[in-house]
């Protein structure tokens, strides 16, 4: 292998980014990222696993991880924090009655350690259910206004119509992006 | 009836320490076949080489450009060997060959057949579905490299890393096809079936599953 071809592979391997979709059960983790990726949203079942998306975007290679989000799992999310770049934590802006336990499972991963490197991006989704919380709302009582250790944003989504989830997502990759690849 | 299938004396591919005979006690690594340099005689593990219980329950391939699925196949829970479901058999074509139930390598192996127009796709998503029994799975990696004869067209190379015991996890590469040269894939589409792959499923980098495939691209075209 020439000297080349290795500085090649050094280039292809720093240009990918692992993003991490979780969330609680229900919140649209599986159908924000299909939706993203161009697939029908029209039969999905509960994630009793992960499901993985590999493409290139903007000249990056993107792993998106989506790990099912029911309770049961969520003691598993650790096997994935290696590496990420960034966190999709995805918000069901309509279940008014869980936000209290989405504030608390979102405080635990961002004291965690190998997350320490990761942007944080919420997304506010299902912005077309009637009921549904604003992501101004969201982000007073997911209190994101504490978070000093991550850069963070959050938006208003819906995973169905698919609105503003291409620009949330492109924010996330830039910030990466600014932070990772600085002397591209 | 496949050839593969078929029992083929191991042949020794002059390319590194690599016996290609399924011999449980021989622990091949994935150094070890991403220094193959064609496709392998016969399945470099045995099917009880997965102590695991990995079972491949869909594969599914779909053009982005006109987000139709070209090739899909799923295993019903219920049922124990592959069903053939085709939703899209105007652009591309495919047959599934199983071996005969008793034969061990059953379901290791998948024939496609495809149209010319495949060749010509900008955009495919490959999808594989995939269940994991009881025992929890780390740093699962899959190394799959495409063959036309002794070609090598493409290597895909990627570590799922972790998987829960019980879950039901899958995978979607999506990438832009290899730029073949015209000569090629002209070549390809007057040999079918010498397009071939090896996709090779590692645990903690121990092989554990081996499958192949082989691929026609001359769908339609009247001989």
């Amino acid at each position: 292998m020439g000297f080349l071809t290795v500085l090649k592979k050094m280039k292809q391997k720093e240009k990918e980014m692992r993003i991490l979709i979780l969330g609680l059960d229900n919140a649209g983790k599986t159908t924000i990222l299909k939706r993203f990726n161009g697939e029908p949203i029209d039969t999905i079942s509960p994630t009793l696993g992960f499901n993985i998306k590999t493409l290139e975007h903007r000249g990056y290679t993107l792993n998106m991880w989506d790990v099912g989000g029911q309770k049961s799992l969520r003691s598993y999310w650790r096997n994935y924090f290696e590496c990420t770049d960034g966190l999709i934590w995805v918000v069901d802006s309509a279940d008014r009655m869980r936000m209290e336990a989405c504030r608390e499972e979102l405080g635990v991963l961002l004291e965690e350690e190998r997350l320490a490197g990761a942007t944080l991006l919420v997304l506010a989704n299902k912005q077309d259910l009637p009921g549904a919380l604003t992501s101004q709302e969201i982000k007073d009582i997911l209190e994101l206004d504490k978070i000093t250790t991550h850069h963070w944003s959050v938006i208003g989504v819906s995973a169905v119509t698919g609105d503003k989830l291409l620009n949330a997502v492109d924010w996330l990759i830039s910030d990466i992006a600014k932070r990772i690849f600085t002397l591209d | 009836m496949s050839v593969i299938g078929k029992k083929i004396n191991p042949i020794q591919s002059g390319q590194g320490p690599l016996d290609t005979s399924a011999s449980p006690e021989c622990i091949i690594t994935p150094d070890d076949v991403l220094r193959l340099n064609k496709i392998t005689d016969d399945y470099l593990c045995t099917p009880d080489a997965n102590i695991y219980d990995i079972d491949f329950t869909r594969f599914k391939i779909r053009d982005l450009e006109s987000g139709a699925v070209l090739f899909e196949i799923a295993k019903p829970p219920s049922e124990q060997y592959p069903e053939n479901s085709v939703e899209e058999a105007t652009l591309a074509t495919e047959e599934l060959t199983l071996d005969e139930p008793t034969d061990p390598n059953a379901g290791r192996y998948v024939r496609y057949q495809f149209t010319p127009q495949f060749l010509k796709l900008k955009t495919v998503g490959a999808t594989v579905e995939f269940t994991v029994g009881t025992k929890p799975v780390n740093r699962f990696r899959m190394i799959e490299r495409h063959f036309f004869r002794d070609r090598l067209l493409k290597t895909f190379d990627f570590e799922f890393g972790y998987c829960i015991p019980y879950s039901k996890n899958t995978c979607e590469h999506i990438y832009e096809f290899p730029n073949l040269p015209p000569d090629l894939i002209t070549e390809m589409i007057a040999n079918p079936f010498e397009t071939r792959s090896d996709s090779f499923y590692f645990v903690e980098d121990r092989l554990v599953m081996h499958n192949k495939a082989d691929y026609a691209y001359d769908g339609g075209l009247i001989h």
